[in-house]
């Protein structure tokens, strides 16, 4: 991974709040209504190849463990609605021989409005010697 | 909701995980990493076997959350740390109690966990999860 491209931002890609996919994590956490929270991680999911595919960043996602993850939510997601996802690369830190970044992203509403801000910490390990 | 109080418990939610639950959130989730589906793959990188993703956990411990705020509306912010991972058929148990309460917003800010017995000893998958959730 390169430090360097700590500050990274990445086009926003689009994510529709897909009603079925919603009904799918209710029905696997128990919840019978609303979006629930952790759906967010599909919106991620829409922007992740970006990052991986990134040669400068050049994070190695063979070696990667997920550290950490928080949502801050401004209000919540609705079924049906477009989004786009905005990714950026938060800070770098090298500690080690272990990478750790912190990717966020943004999911913005129609009207522009950051409806929820989400943070992903990847681990990349040191590669075996 | 009732009046809560600093100290509150969440009532706890347990669940064994499988393989059908590991499949079925990486259809959802679109995580298709092959730690959670390959046997062989996760064996080469260590594991005894497949794991669950750490956003499954995640999404357990957030059910607790619901479970307890009421609705998913409710919940304005989540997060945690991943601690330990969890294996096919261990159960898991997610817990919190209730940190800070702000009158003036009418939110709480609860402190969360998922942990599982293994092998005799307790491992926290979740070890330090927080919430904040909007009050009545």
């Amino acid at each position: 991974m390169n430090p360097a491209a700590e500050g990274t931002t990445y086009p926003a890609v689009a994510f529709i709040v897909d009603p079925s996919r919603v009904a799918a994590f209710r029905a696997l956490f128990g919840i019978d209504e609303g979006v629930p929270p952790t759906f967010v991680t599909a919106a991620e999911f829409a922007a992740f190849p970006q990052v991986v595919a990134d040669r400068h960043l050049d994070l190695d996602f063979s070696r990667v463990v997920h550290g950490s993850q928080g949502y801050d939510f401004r209000r919540p997601l609705r079924e049906g609605e477009a989004l786009v996802v905005r990714a950026r690369i938060e800070s770098i830190r090298m500690r080690g021989g272990n990478g750790f970044v912190m990717i966020a992203m943004d999911l913005e509403d129609a009207d522009g409005v950051v409806v929820c801000t989400a943070r992903s910490q990847m681990i990349e390990r040191a590669a075996e010697a | 909701m009732e009046t809560v109080s600093i100290g509150d418990q969440l009532p706890e939610l347990s669940r064994v995980v499988t393989r059908e639950d590991v499949r079925g959130y990486a259809d959802a989730s679109g995580d298709h990493n092959p730690l959670h589906r390959d046997d062989a793959f996760a064996r080469s990188v260590g594991f005894p076997g497949i794991i669950a993703h750490g956003m499954f956990t995640m999404g357990h411990m957030a059910a607790a959350v619901v479970a307890w705020a009421g609705r998913p509306d409710a919940v304005l912010a989540v997060s945690a740390q991943f601690r330990a991972p969890v294996f096919m058929e261990e159960t898991i148990v997610a817990g919190g109690r209730v940190r800070s309460i702000d009158d003036g917003t009418a939110t709480a800010v609860l402190e969360t966990w998922v942990r599982v017995e293994r092998g005799g000893r307790t491992e926290w998958p979740v070890k330090k999860g927080e919430a904040r959730v909007r009050l009545a």
